[in-house]
């Protein structure tokens, strides 16, 4: 059945990129290959995204066109255009793409990582915790850290209770995601008693992180989330050939020279930064992390792990929520974080109920 | 006498120049020792069987020469090196597992799982390169699945899938292949596809060991076997040496007369009953 001995092809010959892929060879030590599929898919999400981003500046009480928002991006336009978008609907937008974004990748690397749909960092009880911890600087009880850097260390600690009081039984299996529904509930219980001891006043300025919004958020907490997201994408990149390889049982993985425990903190680092920066952002809108990586999947057909798509799609989910409950009950703006949940919660019964579905991935 | 002392020459010989094997091993489940103390080595460019009842510490073993169980004690050596000190992308470019348990990607084409034994011989800056390519065609060629690289995985016969498993660990071009009960699952004609698939690895060099269950199928598809009960090697040898009556009785609990094959030589269990030990 074997044993034809192969005649070797010349060494200098260049190789031909397996099918679905471009290779992209810059010299003898740098060959790239680039799948095609995730191009075009990721081409398409960057064009719909920047399409949503045109439309979220120029919708609103003073509506601007297309052709007005692009001169304003481009530094024309008239001063009251200008004004508008710049500084009233740009920082929103901002704050809609990065979190999003965040939320959508973190969802996708945990899930990847437990190797389970539902495992988003939402369900396991770190947004919850972030948002304790964000609040609790704000309600000023004693510590004054910036809401991000709070919420990074909520969520560190809800992702460090999680895992241990799973026991080692690693990110496999679903007793870390119990122990985290837990941690989830207990923060939120934490988040409504710190909100009960304070004045209304104070209250109502901490009320945006409790329910998720993106509006009139911190710009300086934005521009942290940016870099913090633009370091996890990077991040993303550079590790995306280990993380194609969780798909598989650990032995195999072992087996293929990996480090798999290098892999699972490398990917839980990445999880704990993007949530908490993205918490300390916009509240708890946690349902994009488990929306937007669906969505990312169902386009690339369920193959491969779709990270760059799913910050594209959750960008998008996030700032066509944004839009619709800015808009559906104008002037009454309805927080994403509800709009959200509102499309958010039937898709989770929906995965759930569904006859085909799995839970794994 | 001197056949004795001539077997002990080639036996010690063998061991120098093994290239994986164990000291003093010890690995433990918990608190549990699965294996204690035990010194092994796989005799080099041979295929290895180990048998021995249902937990009796073979999977650990095989787990535990490929790194993939870390010892409690003791040392793996890989080349004379403790194979838990080695970069393990290096130890992944002379040794490949093919574990039982074999999750893989959804929707993923035999082709692209072969290209995931590639892994260990890739890196960020080069990513594909003239190797790959014919290390991968190589592998399909041996595993007779050319005619199936587009095929997807799940749409595979169990024989089928189970070769697309190995081709993927021979795209990995590593002088060492260890098997999990490569033939579990599988009915008798894939069997023996996946036992005449290893032996023609081993003619070409490379050093197998692999967990298998059924003797018969043990001793004519390998050369040396290690008998294991209760986490110790109890004997070992080739199959004609190894394999006796008393030995199934003492691994099993199973009364049997043995015969041999009237074609190849190698031993066949007959009148089989079970006794207790």
């Amino acid at each position: 059945m074997m044993n034809q001995s192969l005649s070797l092809p010349n060494n200098e010959e260049n190789p031909t990129a397996p099918s679905g892929h471009s290779l992209l060879s810059l010299g003898r030590h740098l060959t790239l290959l680039i799948e095609k599929q995730a191009v075009i898919r990721n081409t398409w999400l960057l064009i719909l995204l920047s399409v949503a981003c045109i439309a979220t500046l120029g919708i609103g009480t003073m509506p601007i066109s297309p052709k007005d928002v692009i001169a304003v991006l481009f530094g024309h336009g008239n001063p009251m255009s200008q004004f508008i978008v710049q500084d009233l609907r740009l920082p929103r937008l901002l704050a809609a793409l990065f979190t999003g974004a965040a939320f959508s990748l973190a969802g996708c690397l945990m899930q990847t990582m437990a190797r389970n749909r539902l495992a988003t960092p939402g369900i396991i009880g770190i947004d919850n915790a972030a948002m304790a911890f964000a609040v609790s600087s704000v309600v000023g009880m004693g510590v004054s850290l910036a809401p991000s850097a709070m919420a990074l260390a909520g969520a560190a600690t809800a992702t460090a209770l999680a895992f241990g009081l799973a026991g080692g039984s690693g990110t496999r299996g679903y007793r870390f995601i119990v122990a985290g529904i837990g941690i989830g509930a207990i923060a939120g219980a934490v988040t409504q008693l710190l909100l009960s001891q304070v004045s209304i006043d104070v209250a109502n300025s901490a009320y945006p992180w409790t329910v998720g919004s993106l509006s009139a958020r911190d710009p300086m907490m934005v521009k942290v989330l940016g870099i913090g997201l633009g370091i996890c994408l990077v991040a993303c990149l550079f590790l995306a050939s280990q993380f194609a390889l969780m798909p598989f049982s650990d032995q195999v993985i072992t087996g293929l020279g990996a480090n798999i425990k290098h892999i699972r903190i490398t990917a839980l680092v990445l999880c704990i930064t993007l949530t908490g920066l993205a918490v300390a952002v916009a509240g708890p809108v946690g349902l994009v992390a488990l929306v937007g990586p669906e969505i990312a999947r169902v386009l690339a057909r369920y193959r491969g792990i779709p990270l760059i798509s799913s910050a594209l799609t959750g960008a998008l989910v996030m700032i066509l929520a944004d839009l619709f409950g800015r808009t559906i009950l104008s002037p009454i703006e309805l927080p994403v974080g509800i709009v959200t949940a509102v499309i958010g919660g039937p898709y989770l019964i929906w995965i759930l109920v569904r006859r085909t579905s799995r839970t794994s991935l | 006498m001197t056949a004795t002392s001539l077997q002990f020459k080639q036996t010690s010989e063998i061991n120098n120049l093994a290239r994986l094997g164990a000291e003093r091993l010890t690995l433990k489940h918990g608190k549990t020792s699965i294996i204690e103390n035990l010194d092994v080595s796989l005799p080099e460019g041979k295929v290895t069987a180990i048998v021995g009842p249902n937990g009796c510490g073979k999977s650990t073993l095989l787990n535990g020469l490929s790194r993939v169980h870390s010892p409690s004690s003791g040392v793996v050596l890989l080349d004379g090196k403790d194979i838990h000190s080695l970069p393990s992308k290096e130890v992944a470019r002379r040794l490949a597992l093919l574990p039982q348990d074999t999750l893989a990607p959804d929707g993923i084409t035999i082709e692209e799982l072969i290209r995931f034994g590639r892994h260990p011989h890739q890196s960020l800056l080069k990513q594909w390169a003239m190797d790959d390519q014919q290390a991968i065609n190589y592998a399909l060629n041996a595993a007779d699945l050319e005619g199936l690289k587009n095929r997807l995985l799940d749409t595979l016969s169990g024989g089928q899938r189970q070769r697309a498993w190995i081709a993927m660990s021979i795209a990995q071009e590593t002088p060492l292949l260890l098997l999990d009960e490569p033939t579990s699952a599988l009915d008798l004609g894939h069997q023996i596809e996946v036992f005449e698939l290893i032996r023609n690895l081993s003619r070409q060099g490379k050093t197998l060991a692999m967990v298998v269950h059924d003797l018969p199928s043990a001793c004519r598809y390998s050369d040396h076997i290690i008998a294991m009960k209760k986490g110790e090697i109890i004997t070992q040898g080739s199959p004609k040496e190894v394999m006796t009556k008393e030995l199934v009785r003492e691994l099993y609990g199973v009364e049997c007369d043995l015969i041999p094959d009237p074609m190849t030589g190698s031993p066949i269990l007959i009148n089989m009953k079970r006794v207790r030990n």
